[in-house]
């Protein structure tokens, strides 16, 4: 344990023994501790409050993210819907179409055959 | 299966605070600047509560962190441009209740004026009474070095001495 000192053994003894006697341990101040538990208990508190804010905010912005989500998916559903109406629209107008071309088809055919009979 | 310890950090902090304070008194050379660094220990440690594991290891830990806080106290002080030495020179010169003796203020002194490495070996070889296998454990540096800045820094600190403390020791 004892630090060679080879040179003075004897006198480095004594210095180092007037050290070790001059670093003994200081007492803290009576009210380091206090402080040290007040401090804890605020940083813990604040802790505990910035966890609080950092839920609020999470859940803030999982609203927020399911409302746009809810919003992009509702305009999709919405503009399929519309292409499927006008889809239909275009099919009944096509059957129609061709409703009226077979009936224009068979009064020209009917047309043709008087025509001929005569 | 043995039982984990639990520990307790009222009573740690019961415990330890004298060990720590001393250490950063000692470090920084400044009340003040000390009783912020044992302040900052002691809620890091609130910070890692869970990774103590045992007395011997909270002592251990304390130690180490209230050195390296030391150090960088030291440090954001010269970043600040803080003179240090010139305020040590003044708030040592200043009588307290906790002085024992002049001699011991002188030599308190006079270690304030030790390069860093060289302070707290000393401090933690005469403070704790380390060996120098548990201050390099503690510093995290190599024994080698370890035992360099004991040797170095108690040949510089004993010619200081030799020079400055004629009017309260003979021999020394």
């Amino acid at each position: 344990m004892d630090f060679e000192w080879p040179d003075q053994p004897q006198k480095s003894d004594e210095f180092e023994r007037e050290l070790k006697q001059a670093m003994e341990r200081r007492p803290a101040p009576p009210s380091l501790k206090g402080r040290i538990m007040q401090q804890r208990s605020r940083r813990r508190s604040e802790r505990h409050h910035t966890s609080i804010m950092w839920w609020q905010r999470l859940a803030a912005s999982l609203l927020v993210g399911a409302v746009v989500a809810g919003g992009f998916g509702w305009r999709q559903m919405e503009e399929r819907r519309r292409g499927e109406e006008a889809k239909q629209q275009v099919l009944t107008a096509l059957r129609i179409t061709n409703q009226v071309l077979n009936n224009m088809n068979r009064k020209l055919a009917e047309h043709d055959r008087s025509d001929n009979g005569k | 299966m043995a039982q984990r310890w639990q520990p307790d950090f009222e009573q740690l902090a019961d415990e330890h605070q004298s060990m720590v304070f001393s250490l950063a008194w000692r470090m920084t050379g400044d009340r003040g600047l000390a009783e912020e660094v044992a302040q900052d220990v002691f809620l890091e440690l609130d910070r890692h509560m869970e990774r103590i594991e045992s007395p011997e290891h909270a002592l251990n830990w304390l130690r180490r962190v209230a050195v390296s806080r030391s150090a960088d106290a030291l440090r954001r002080r010269r970043v600040r441009g803080v003179d240090l030495w010139v305020e040590i020179e003044e708030k040592h010169g200043v009588p307290t209740e906790e002085r024992q003796s002049p001699l011991e203020t002188r030599l308190e002194q006079l270690l304030s004026t030790l390069p860093e490495a060289q302070r707290a070996a000393l401090v933690l070889r005469y403070q704790e009474d380390l060996t120098p296998e548990e201050i390099a454990a503690t510093v995290d540096a190599p024994l080698a070095t370890v035992k360099s800045n004991l040797h170095r820094g108690l040949k510089l600190l004993r010619a200081k001495a030799t020079t400055h403390l004629k009017e309260y020791v003979r021999g020394l």
